[in-house]
């Protein structure tokens, strides 16, 4: 093998030092099909018994993977088997307790998060489904670690909104009981159409039931990195020249997520499951997706041309972290939290970039309205109306759309409240005067588009 | 594969002096503490007292750490040619650095394969590609020169090779 070039060394040392390259998390998958029984504190002992059995050892291995090899690692989290899935043998309509025994957990092993408070509805509910609907509110309210998901919608199965109308009700209740925090329980709590299986990034982070027994996986991060790239590059430089910027600079990043996870798996003795290649921004300056869009070329995130920016950004991304490895899965994309990026809270703030202009960018973003601040008294069926567009463009364009919304109880649009930590600082957006209670009075399924279609 | 796991609800119903569980059995922290005040002792395969088994990975894992190590390695590298090093330093030229550096690494056995050195108004960066000698650990080598210079003088970094290979290399 020819030795490496000065330029190759210090390119990976500037991306360390300079532009905050690390992996995101380090996410350790278990499944919990086999803690299901007859009486749920029973059930309860048994997930708290076997996270800690297997994740005992996470936060420490993967602190000796960040130090062998010198790329930070900023979290380590959990993701469980749909808590629905687990419960159902109990028969229990308040669940409450499984997200203690997994909160409790979560604290044992030192991880950031745990998710897989879970459940898929898209075609309907099973009774184990509604009792964890139900006992959402209150079991993000009283845990402080564990992320709860709700599958609403698939390209299969068409947007269930029976689920969809209960489900903007869960939210401004979770909200509500949480308004001493300004919502922060809305902020651990997701619904996707089209939900991956392996997704290793909170909130939406689950174990689905074709994973193997534990699998280990890693979400990369990144912004920093492809900022960095793009600002050495000349405003005259062409898009197919910032197209090959983005992609070999996301080569890089995957490489380096696909190695911590091999060997974060190889000393945990399990199995390496997928990287998931998301630029996922933070609230530090400059590790920011909003950043890359203005470099290449928008003069604020949410002018026009920020779809297409985008579309290029998340494209390249994807062809560049294909290229770098044969696990890529979960979201692998762009995503654009808005809270959580620097740049889009100064978008909003400025009033460039509107819910609608968000909406917009989704379509060809990796994940949805994420981190999305709304007002307090929004009702629950603009809430819904909201939630049900982003899971049509996930249903009828077959790709994964989430919605992380938080309506902050007290403020109304343009208002500001502080999340802190990663969550950042969202700003109250404006949904607009009018809504949609027709819709919301008229129950059941809208169905599977032709693309659901393709047997 | 036996039983899965012992709650305390299993030790109230076995009861008895003695609850006898699979090697591979997971007993919850509430069956210890529900068999401690019963007085019912717990035995793992066979007996002798329980003792928490090793994490069951799966059925997937036993494969993967047989399997894993045919994923090939960028670059064509060998699975475990871990021996490589890149060192580098950056800081205010002075004489003597690059002595002080080399001193270290020889201390430890290791072969220097590559040096590189370019000064730039009156800052140098320093790149050296080091093989590990036989008795020398990483942490213990990288923790060595890490400690060398300081923010006013220059500033060491030591990685793995393989950190390169993956990143540069197809």
């Amino acid at each position: 093998m020819a030795p490496f070039t000065d330029n190759e060394v210090l390119d990976l040392i500037r991306m360390v030092e300079l532009e905050t390259l690390d992996i995101r998390t380090t996410t350790l998958g278990i499944n919990l099909l086999d803690c299901a029984d007859p009486d749920l504190e029973s059930t309860c002992e048994k997930i708290y018994a076997k996270v800690v059995h297997h994740a005992s050892k996470l936060v420490e291995t993967a602190d000796s993977v960040a130090a062998d090899y010198g790329v930070p690692i900023v979290n380590k989290r959990i993701a469980v088997t749909p808590a629905a899935l687990v419960a159902g043998a109990s028969g229990a309509t308040n669940l409450v307790p499984i997200a203690k025994a997994m909160d409790a957990a979560a604290k044992e092993v030192g991880v950031d998060f745990i998710a897989g408070y879970s459940a898929y509805v898209h075609k309907g509910f099973t009774r184990a489904d509604h009792a964890l609907f139900e006992s959402i509110p209150e079991a993000l309210d009283v845990t402080d670690h564990v992320c709860a998901s709700i599958s609403l919608a698939s390209t299969k199965a068409g947007i269930n909104m029976d689920a969809t109308a209960r489900f903007a009700q869960v939210v401004l209740d979770t909200a509500n009981r949480t308004a001493d925090r300004g919502g922060l329980g809305a902020c651990k709590l997701v619904c996707f159409a089209n939900p991956v299986e392996d997704n290793p990034f909170v909130a939406g982070a689950h174990m689905g039931i074709g994973e193997p027994e534990t699998v280990l996986s890693v979400g990369v991060s990144g912004p920093g990195v492809v900022r960095g790239a793009l600002s050495r590059l000349s405003p005259d430089d062409d898009l197919n020249t910032v197209a090959e910027v983005i992609k070999a600079t996301a080569f890089k990043i995957t490489r380096m997520g696909e190695l911590v996870g091999r060997e974060t798996a190889r000393r945990l003795g399990t199995v390496f499951g997928i990287v998931d290649v998301s630029l996922a921004p933070t609230p530090a300056i400059g590790d920011s997706v909003s950043d890359i869009l203005e470099l290449i070329g928008v003069d604020i995130t949410g002018a026009p041309g920020t779809t297409a920016a985008l579309a290029l950004l998340t494209d390249a991304v994807k062809k560049g972290g294909l290229m770098a490895s044969s696990s890529v899965g979960g979201l692998s994309g762009a995503f654009i939290p808005v809270s959580e990026d620097q740049g889009m809270i100064e978008a909003v703030r400025k009033n460039a970039l509107s819910l609608a202009k968000l909406e917009a960018m989704t379509t060809v973003c990796s994940v949805g309205l994420d981190m999305v601040a709304l007002p307090g008294d929004i009702s629950v069926d603009t809430l819904m109306g909201v939630i049900a567009d982003e899971l049509a463009i996930g249903m009828v364009n077959s790709k994964t759309t989430a919605c992380r919304l938080i309506p902050v109880p007290g403020l109304g649009p343009g208002e500001t409240v502080e999340w802190g930590g990663l969550l950042g600082t969202g700003i109250v957006q404006d949904p607009g005067r009018y809504g949609c209670a027709g819709l919301f009075r008229r129950s059941g399924r809208i169905p599977a588009p032709l693309q659901g279609y393709r047997n | 594969m036996g039983r899965r796991f012992l709650t305390a609800e299993d030790v109230r119903r076995l009861g008895g002096p003695a609850i006898a569980v699979d090697t591979d059995t997971v007993v919850t922290p509430q069956a210890l503490e529900a068999a401690a005040s019963l007085g019912i002792q717990i035995q793992s395969g066979g007996a002798g007292a329980y003792t928490a088994p090793t994490p069951d990975r799966g059925p997937d894992a036993e494969r993967g750490l047989t399997n894993l190590s045919h994923l090939p390695e960028p670059g064509g590298a060998a699975r475990g040619d871990d021996r490589g090093v890149i060192v580098t330093v950056i800081g205010k030229n002075r004489p003597g650095v690059l002595a002080e550096i080399t001193a270290h690494l020889a201390a430890a056995g290791c072969n220097i394969h590559k040096v590189s050195q370019e000064i730039v108004e009156g800052y140098f960066h320093l790149i050296l590609t080091v093989e590990l000698g036989p008795s020398a650990s990483f942490e213990s080598v990288k923790a060595d020169l890490e400690a060398l210079g300081g923010p006013e003088d220059f500033v060491v970094r030591a990685m793995h090779q393989r950190v390169f290979r993956f990143m540069h290399r197809i």
